[in-house]
C-alpha cells in the first residue's frame, strides 16, 4: 500500500476540465488528469475528506478539507461536487399525507418545489443526532433537512409524527 | 403531432409536445418520451426527452432554443452517467466531445438507460422495431410498480394489493377474531350477567337506608345481606370463568397473528431484509401482537360491557331522579372534547416510542450474536453505552407518553368527581328541603351509581389512547403481513428436471439504483459445464449467483434455465433443484443431523450419513461425542469454519440437486481440508451444471469454463487455456495466485520440518 497523497493548503492546484473531470497539479510535480471528486463522508462531513478517483475508480489523492484549499481550487471542486451530489435541502414541508403506510410529501427545497413518496417511513427517514434529517424516496433519491430546529412550526408539525 | 398515447412516463407537457410536433420531419415517427424532473443546472423543472425512429430531442430550457437534437445516425456514444441523487444522459456525436443533454433524478434513470442504448444501437445499424421492443420492455418493467403507491406489483398491470383493497384494518384483523367468535360471545353473555348484577347492590342500599334501618327490621336486613352475598358469589364466580375464557380467546388470537407474521416473514424477499432490521421484525412479532390483542379484546368485550353498563346506569338514574341525573352528566362534554385533543397528542408519541423500541431491539439482535467481536475488541463498555443511549431515547419518549396518558385520565376523573360534588351539594339540599321527593336512601344509592358511572366514562375517554397505541401496532404488523412476498408468477409451473443450461441475457442489476452491481451480463452455460467464476472481491460474483437463486428479482434483462425465464417457474420447485453452498455457511441452533437434513426434512438416517460422507463431514461428526446428535449453538457455534462448510455441502448434497452453486466453499480452510472439500465437490459435480466461485486456482482445476467478473461486468469468458493465452485479467490473477501459492507451500513445508 503506497502512501496516500493528501491535498492540503497550497500543495496542489485543481482546475476544472470538461464535465465533472478535474485536473490536479501537485506542488511536487505530479499531475492527475481527469480525476473526479467524491465525498468520503457524504452525510456526516460533506466538505471533509474528498477523494479524487481516476477513470478506473482508483483513488489518486484525498483532499483533507475543502476549506483549506486555495480559493480557485476549492471552487473547482465544489462546483463538480455540487453537480454530482444532488441532495435537495428541504426548507419547508407543504403537505404530508399517509396512506397504507406510505408517505407522500410535498416540499419546498433549495432547488424548487417537489413532490415525492416514501415507501417505508421506518427505514427511509433517518434523524441524525445533530438534528439533520435524511430522507430516501421511493426512487432512491435523497433529500436533506438541514436542521429540524430551522424548520417552521407547520412543517415540523406535519413531519414530527414520522421522525 | 405527438400521439397522446405515446409510450411515456407521464403526460408530455403541452409546450414540449407542440414544439416537438413542429420539429418532426417528413415520415419521422415519435416512439417514446421520458418526462424528466430536473433541468441541466440541477433544479426541479420540466424537461423531456422525445425519441423518434431517427432522432432524440432533448427539451431543457438551458439548451439553445430550448431543445437539443441528436440524430441517431450521428451518435457515437450515448450513456447515462449516474451521480448521487441524479443522473445525466450524455451523448457524443461523431467527432464531437460528449455533452449532457438531459438531466433527471433516479425516478426515470432506468428508462434513460434504455433510451441511450436505443440511440447507440440504432447508430450501430440495429433494427428500429427490435430495439424499440427492448425499450418497451423497460417501460413495462417500470409499470410493474404501482403508479399510485410505488409498491412492486407481482406483474405489470396487476392490481396493487394495497391500493385496490378497501378492506379496512378492522376487516383485516377480523380474520383472527372470527375463529374465537363463539368463545367471545359466550364471554360477552357472561359479562352482561355480571354487569347486570353489579347494578343491583346500590339499589339494595336504597331499601336498606330508606326502609329497613328506619323500621329496625332485622329479618329484612338478614334477607338483604343474604341477597347481596349470593349476588356477589355469582358475580365473581362468573367473572373468574369469563376471565379464563377471555384469556384463552386472546391467546389464540395473538398466536394466530404471530404465526402469520412469522410465516409471512419467511416469504419476504431478501431486499426486505436488506432494509429492515431483524430487531424491528422481532418487536412486531412479540410486542405489537400483544398490544393488538389487548385492543381487540377491549373493543370486542370491554367496550360492549361498558356501553351496557353505562346505559343501564343512566336508565336507572333517570328512573330514580332525572334532575340529579342531568347534574351528574354535566362534565361529559368536557371529557369528550378532552379525549379528542388527547388522542391527537398521544398518537405521534406512540409512533416514536415504537421506533425507539425497535432501535433498542435491533441493537440486541445485532450485537449479541457478535459478542465475540465485541469482546475481542474490548468493546463491552462501548456496546453497553450504545445500548444505554438508545434505551434512554426510548425512556424519554415513554416518559412523554406516561405523562400524557396519566394526566388525562386523572383530569377526567377529576371532572367527573366534580359532577358528583354537584350531586352531593344539590341532592343534599333537596333531601333537606323536600325529603318527600328525594329520600336519604335514594341519594346514597344515587351517589353509588354516579361513582359506577365514571368507570365507563373513563373507559371511553381513554379508549382513544389504546386505540392509537394499537393502531400503530396494527400498521407495523400490516407492514409485514401486507408486504409484497417474493414474486412467484410461475406458481404451479413446476420444474421437473433441470438439464442445466443457464443463460443470462442483457442482465443489469443494482441493489440501490445508485451503483450498478452487475452490468450487461450476457452468458451461456451449457448443461454439465463446470464453470469457475473468478474476480476480485466485490466484483459481483455472489450477486451473480444470487440472481440465479432468485434472491433478487428487480433486475433488467432475462435469466433463462433450460430456455425458460426463471421468473416464470414455480419458485419453490425451482429452488429445490439447486444446491447452493453459501459463502458464509449458516447453521441453526439444532442438532447436526437436523442441520444437514434441513434441505430434505424427510430424509432417512442413511441418506444423511451418506451425504455427510460425500461432503467429507462424516469422519469429523463421528468423532464428536454426541455424533449426529450434537447440538449446535446459534448460527452453528461449536464447529470450526471448515466443519461448518462441510456441513453446508452435505446439506446441498442431500438435496440431490441438478444445479450446484458453490460460493467460496473453501475460503476459510487449510489446504488439507480444502483438499477434502475439493474431493467432496468433485464427487458431487459429475454430470451436473456447476458454478464455482473461487479465489484459489486449485479449486478450479475441474472447471471447463472460466468467467472473469470485474466491477460487475464479465470481462473474460472461456476455458482455462484460452484465457491463459489471452494474457488478460485471468492470466494476471493466476500469476499472482501461483506466486503466493508457492510462498505458502514453502512456508507450510518449513512448518512441518
Ligand atoms: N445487499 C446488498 N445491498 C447493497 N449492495 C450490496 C449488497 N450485497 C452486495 N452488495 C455490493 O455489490 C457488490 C458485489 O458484491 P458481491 O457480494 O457480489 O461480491 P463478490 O464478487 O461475491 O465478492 P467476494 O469475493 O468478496 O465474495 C459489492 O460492491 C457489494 O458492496
Ligand atoms: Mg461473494
Amino acid at each position: 500500500m503506497s502512501e496516500r497523497t493528501y491535498i492540503e493548503y497550497d500543495n496542489a492546484r485543481i482546475t476544472r476540465l470538461d464535465g465533472l473531470a478535474l485536473r490536479v497539479e501537485m506542488y511536487d510535480g505530479r499531475v492527475f488528469e481527469n480525476v473526479e471528486a467524491r465525498r468520503l463522508f457524504p452525510i456526516t462531513g460533506a466538505s471533509r475528506y474528498i477523494t479524487l478517483l481516476d477513470e478506473d475508480g482508483v483513488e489518486q489523492a484525498v483532499i483533507r478539507n475543502l476549506k483549506n484549499l486555495e480559493p480557485d481550487s476549492r471552487k473547482a471542486v465544489e462546483e463538480t461536487l455540487a453537480q454530482y451530489y444532488l441532495v435537495p435541502k428541504i426548507t419547508r414541508v407543504l403537505a404530508c399525507t399517509e396512506k397504507y403506510g406510505k408517505l407522500t410529501l410535498k416540499v419546498e427545497t433549495d432547488i424548487g418545489e417537489h413532490r415525492f413518496e416514501i415507501k417505508h417511513v421506518n427505514t427511509d427517514i433517518k434523524v441524525l443526532f445533530d438534528g439533520r434529517v435524511f430522507i430516501t424516496d421511493s426512487s432512491d433519491n435523497r433529500y436533506e433537512i438541514p436542521g429540524l430546529r430551522k424548520l417552521d412550526k407547520k412543517s415540523l408539525a406535519l413531519l414530527s409524527p414520522y421522525l | 403531432m405527438i400521439p397522446e398515447d405515446i409510450l411515456s412516463t407521464a403526460p408530455l407537457p403541452e409546450r414540449f409536445a407542440s414544439q416537438a410536433a413542429a420539429m418532426l420531419l417528413e415520415g419521422e415517427t415519435p416512439l417514446f418520451t421520458i418526462v424528466g424532473d430536473l433541468d441541466l443546472k440541477g433544479r426541479y423543472n420540466e424537461s423531456a426527452l422525445v425519441v423518434t425512429d431517427r432522432r432524440t430531442l432533448a427539451f431543457d430550457q438551458y439548451h439553445a432554443g430550448g431543445v437539443y437534437v441528436a440524430e441517431h445516425a450521428q451518435v457515437d456514444k450515448a450513456f447515462v452517467k449516474r451521480m448521487y441523487g441524479n443522473a445525466v444522459l450524455r451523448v457524443a456525436l461523431r467527432g464531437e466531445a460528449p455533452r449532457d443533454i438531459f438531466r433527471f433524478t433516479y425516478s426515470v434513470a432506468s428508462l434513460c438507460d434504455a433510451a441511450a442504448l436505443f440511440a447507440e444501437n440504432i447508430a450501430g445499424g440495429g433494427d428500429v422495431r427490435q430495439e424499440f421492443d427492448i425499450v418497451k420492455a423497460t417501460f413495462d418493467k417500470k409499470k410493474s410498480f404501482c403508479p399510485k403507491c410505488g409498491r412492486a406489483l407481482g406483474q405489470q398491470g396487476a392490481a396493487c394489493i394495497s391500493c385496490t383493497s378497501k378492506s379496512t384494518l378492522v376487516r383485516k384483523f377480523a380474520k383472527y377474531v372470527r375463529p374465537q367468535l363463539k368463545l367471545m360471545v359466550l364471554c360477552l353473555a357472561l359479562s352482561l350477567v355480571t354487569t347486570a348484577m353489579a347494578l343491583a347492590p346500590p339499589y339494595v342500599t336504597k331499601t336498606l337506608v330508606d326502609t329497613v334501618i328506619p323500621n329496625k327490621d332485622l329479618n329484612a336486613l338478614l334477607m338483604l345481606v343474604a341477597i347481596l352475598l349470593s349476588v356477589y358469589i355469582v358475580q365473581y364466580t362468573i367473572g373468574a370463568v369469563r376471565g379464563y375464557f377471555m384469556r384463552i380467546a386472546g391467546d389464540r388470537i395473538v398466536a394466530g397473528l404471530r404465526n402469520d407474521i412469522y410465516e409471512k416473514a419467511q416469504y419476504l424477499p431478501l431486499s426486505f431484509y436488506d432494509k429492515t432490521s431483524t430487531g424491528s421484525v422481532i418487536s412486531r412479532v412479540s410486542g405489537d401482537t400483544s398490544t393488538l390483542q389487548a385492543f381487540m379484546l377491549r373493543i370486542t368485550q370491554e367496550a360492549i360491557i361498558q356501553f351496557f353498563l353505562m346505559i343501564g346506569i343512566i336508565v336507572i338514574m333517570f328512573l330514580m331522579n332525572w334532575k340529579l341525573t342531568l347534574l351528574s352528566l354535566t362534565p361529559i362534554p368536557l371529557v369528550v372534547l378532552g379525549a379528542r385533543y388527547f388522542g391527537k397528542r398521544i398518537a405521534p408519541v406512540y409512533r416514536k416510542i415504537w421506533r425507539r423500541w425497535a432501535a433498542v431491539s435491533s441493537i440486541l439482535t445485532d450485537t449479541l450474536p457478535g459478542v465475540r467481536v465485541i469482546k475481542s475488541f474490548t468493546g463491552e463498555q462501548r456496546s453497553a453505552e450504545k445500548f444505554e443511549s438508545y434505551n434512554n431515547e426510548w425512556l424519554i419518549e415513554d416518559r412523554k407518553a406516561a405523562k400524557l396518558s396519566n394526566i388525562f385520565p386523572s383530569a377526567v376523573t377529576f371532572f367527573v368527581t366534580c359532577g358528583s360534588l354537584l350531586i352531593w351539594g344539590f341532592g343534599g339540599k333537596w333531601v333537606i328541603q323536600s325529603p318527600q321527593n328525594i329520600s336519604v336512601g335514594m341519594l346514597v344509592s344515587f351517589i353509588s351509581y354516579a361513582a359506577m358511572f365514571y368507570g365507563p366514562v373513563n373507559f371511553f375517554a381513554t379508549l382513544n389512547d389504546t386505540y392509537q397505541n394499537s393502531l400503530t401496532s396494527a400498521q407495523r404488523i400490516l407492514d409485514v403481513i401486507d408486504a409484497e412476498p417474493e414474486a412467484d408468477f410461475g406458481k404451479g409451473n413446476l420444474v421437473k428436471k433441470v438439464k442445466g443450461k443457464i443463460e443470462f441475457r442483457n442482465v443489469n442489476f443494482s441493489f440501490d439504483r445508485i451503483k450498478k452491481a452487475l452490468t450487461n451480463i450476457n452468458l451461456v452455460i451449457e448443461p454439465g459445464d463446470i464453470v469457475g467464476i473468478v474476480g476480485t472481491t466485490g466484483s459481483g460474483k455472489s450477486t451473480l449467483v444470487n440472481l440465479i437463486m432468485r434472491f433478487y428479482d428487480a433486475y433488467e434483462g432475462e435469466i433463462l434455465v433450460d430456455g425458460v425465464n426463471i421468473k416464470e417457474l414455480d419458485l419453490e420447485s425451482y429452488r429445490s433443484k439447486i444446491g447452493y453452498v453459501q459463502q458464509e455457511p449458516i447453521m441453526f441452533k439444532d442438532t447436526v443431523f437436523r442441520n444437514i437434513a434441513f434441505s430434505l426434512p424427510d430424509a432417512d438416517v442413511e441418506q444423511v450419513i451418506h451425504a455427510a460422507d460425500v461432503a467429507n463431514a462424516h469422519s469429523f461428526i463421528a468423532r464428536l461425542p454426541d455424533g449426529y446428535d450434537t447440538m449446535l449453538g446459534e448460527r452453528g457455534v461449536g464447529l470450526s469454519g471448515g466443519e461448518r462448510q462441510r456441513l453446508s455441502i452435505a446439506r446441498a448434497v442431500l438435496k440431490n440437486p441438478s444445479l450446484l452453486i458453490f460460493d467460496e466453499a473453501t475460503a476459510a480452510v487449510d489446504s488439507e481440508t480444502e483438499h477434502l472439500i475439493q474431493q467432496a465437490i468433485e464427487r458431487l459435480i459429475s454430470g451436473r451444471t456447476t458454478l464455482m466461485i473461487a479465489h484459489r486456482l486449485s479449486t478450479l482445476r475441474k472447471a471447463n469454463k472460466i468467467v472473469v467478473v470485474d466491477k460487475g461486468e464479465i470481462v473474460e469468458f472461456g476455458s482455462h487455456d484460452e484465457l491463459m493465452a489471452l494474457k488478460g485479467k485471468y492470466f494476471k490473477l493466476i500469476e499472482i495466485q501461483s506466486m503466493s501459492e508457492k510462498i505458502r507451500a514453502g512456508k507450510e513445508a518449513e512448518r512441518f520440518e
